[in-house]
């Protein structure tokens, strides 16, 4: 095998492994688009104040990182709470840009508290496996990456479970395909959504501390990249499908790397953009979308 | 003095952004396009007045009229994608034009310096009001006479058949097209008018800060213009500059709270929103103003 295609191989495995928390967040954004009809914009911070709280917890402790890690993910989902409370919730139903402007404003707000709290400095993150580098015959898989593919796997079995075998999966599923018939069922449209706000939020949770441990460390310039990347996946994997954010996930880690790869990071994000636009042009319904928008 | 008259300048400037996603906002689309219209803008018009050595006005129009073409070209393909689709688009196309302005290098000498977009290093020497010494007061009416000319127009298009068809478009798609609307010529109408008006906010901002650079042209720049018009209201064109004085009273007027401003900046935002959720001068209050205001109106109103 020749060395270009030994590292084609590399990126596609680094970029399929890292894509999985792009998975989580668009699942995030795509779950909440599909109850309410209306995007969170403030759903990727929600997801990096539950793993900066994760973080605050270490510092204070010193603890293991799975308190670390359960922090985090709690303190998301209550986090998820208070947007569902202060942007959605007193909101006008059939107006969804006031909800969209709210979250807007908590964006500003979170990521202004992380740079306000750390000084706009990094912090660095705990990272449960360390710098640990497996041999796959002739190609390296990083510890950490493999670790965020097997906990991102785990959640998504979880919230498969959570979305197709319980009565609150089932009432999910009946407010995202039919609000009003929903409710004269007799499911309540607003327990419902609160409980996406907090599932979401706890996904976030997870998502933000494993971007913690894989990148080594926690900034406020991680809040802007990271909604672009999440509403990419889910627009790619067509707005209120959740197989579709999995996949559309996977596949934006894989066209970064390899665009990384190939024509180097100032290039990196151009070639995701393009593939966006492209995508909305020719294929808008998204990978697994139905055309409803 | 100066520092009012400069205030003013970023007002006009600030005002301009705001109008532009208004009129988009009225077809009921948000786009977050308007940033990179506005980077087309100061670029084009930075090159035309500095490099190919246009007088002032055409230089600013040209700026325009890029902005209004991009409007053109992102408004088709816009046409297929709606909704949230089409903030995300929008937004695709705003670091689109950000990264070719980050890989651009298109300088030249004049005289003994280097002028023209230089890549990361962004486009120096934009300096024609400096080179023909023009003071701030004459900065500030140039500026401005840009704010009201496109202020009046708005304002009688909203008046006119024209700024009717627009807002049912935003209304309701369907009812619009039944009664005949075309809803395409519409939505690209308002996208090429928001482009056009973006693009002379960017060529008028460029030769007042002589330096632009990609850095101030992004999804930052783009949420901003489309905050003034939803946080301002779109019942009037005096939405936009409602929008526009609630933020700068905001980012200058709590000064005095030092580092705890900008966290107190989101919160407001949230409750602004919660308060008024279609924003400071909304349909309903222009409305019970037109009545307060026409003879007899009170009663008029109290009768409704």
């Amino acid at each position: 095998m020749t060395d270009l295609v030994l590292d084609v191989v590399q990126q596609l495995l680094n970029g399929f492994l890292f894509g999985s928390s792009y998975a989580l967040i668009g699942i995030g954004f795509t779950m909440i688009f599909g109850v309410m009809d209306k995007l969170n914009l403030a759903f990727a911070v929600t997801g990096l104040a539950g793993a900066y709280t994760g973080l605050l917890v270490f510092h204070l402790t010193g603890g293991p990182f799975v308190v670390v890690f359960l922090t985090a993910v709690v303190s998301a989902g209550l986090i998820g709470l208070v947007m569902e409370l202060a942007c959605f919730r007193w909101m006008p139903r059939d107006y969804p840009l006031a909800s969209l402007m709210a979250t807007m404003g908590m964006l500003f707000f979170i990521d202004e508290v992380f740079s306000h709290v750390t000084h706009g400095r990094p912090m660095a993150f705990p990272a449960p496996m360390g710098q640990v580098v497996m041999d796959v015959g002739p190609w390296l898989l990083r510890g950490d990456f493999g670790f965020m593919f097997l906990v991102s796997l785990a959640v998504m079995g979880a919230l498969w479970a959570l979305v197709y075998k319980t009565r609150l999966g089932l009432a999910t599923r009946a407010v995202s395909q039919q609000p009003v018939a929903a409710q004269l069922c007799g499911i309540r449209l607003r327990r419902v959504n609160a409980a996406v706000f907090v599932i979401t939020g706890m996904i976030g949770g997870v998502a933000g501390a494993l971007i913690g441990s894989a990148v080594g460390n926690l900034s406020p310039l991680l809040s802007l990249p990271l909604t672009v990347k999440g509403l990419v996946t889910a627009v790619l994997g067509g707005l209120g499908s959740i197989p579709g954010a999995i996949v559309a996930g996977l596949l934006l880690g894989i066209v970064e790397y390899e665009a990384l790869f190939f024509f180097g990071i100032g290039y990196r994000d151009m070639v995701t953009y393009l593939l966006l636009f492209a995508f909305l042009v020719f294929r808008p319904g998204g990978l697994f979308g139905q055309s409803r928008h | 003095m100066e520092f009012y008259l400069s205030l003013l300048t970023l007002f006009g400037f600030r005002i301009l952004l705001g109008l532009s996603a208004y009129v988009v906002i009225l077809t009921g689309q948000i786009s977050l396009a308007q940033a990179g219209f506005y980077a087309l803008g100061a670029y084009t018009a930075g090159a035309a007045s500095s490099m190919w050595g246009w007088p002032i006005f055409p230089a600013i129009l040209l700026g325009g009229l890029v902005g209004g073409l991009f409007g053109l070209l992102v408004g088709f393909p816009a046409l297929r994608v709606r909704g949230l689709f089409l903030v995300i688009a929008t937004l695709a196309f705003t670091e689109i034009v950000r990264m070719v302005f980050l890989n651009l290098k298109y300088t030249i000498r004049v005289g003994d310096r280097t002028i023209g977009p230089a890549a990361a290093e962004g486009f120096r020497g934009i300096t024609y009001y400096f080179q023909n010494g023009w003071s701030s007061l004459q900065i500030v009416a140039f500026t401005w006479f840009f704010v009201l000319v496109v202020l009046l127009a708005f304002w009688l298009m909203d008046r006119s058949r024209a700024g009717a068809v627009l807002r049912a478009v935003g209304e309701d798609e369907l009812a619009a097209s039944s009664v005949g609307i075309n809803l395409t010529a519409a939505k690209v109408a308002a996208m090429t008018a928001g482009g056009f008006v973006a693009g002379l906010a960017g060529a008028l901002y460029a030769h007042y800060a002589t330096y632009v650079s990609q850095e101030d042209f992004g999804v930052l720049l783009a949420t901003f213009a489309i905050a003034y018009a939803l946080i301002g209201g779109t019942g009037s064109v005096l939405g936009p500059i409602a929008g526009v004085l609630f933020f700068s009273l905001l980012i200058d007027g709590l000064r005095f709270l030092g580092d705890w401003r900008n966290l107190l900046f989101g919160v407001l935002i949230v409750a602004m929103m919660n308060l008024r959720p279609h924003g400071i001068i909304d349909v309903g209050l222009v409305r019970r103003v037109a009545s307060l205001l026409r003879p007899g109106g009170r009663k008029a109103y109290a009768g409704d």
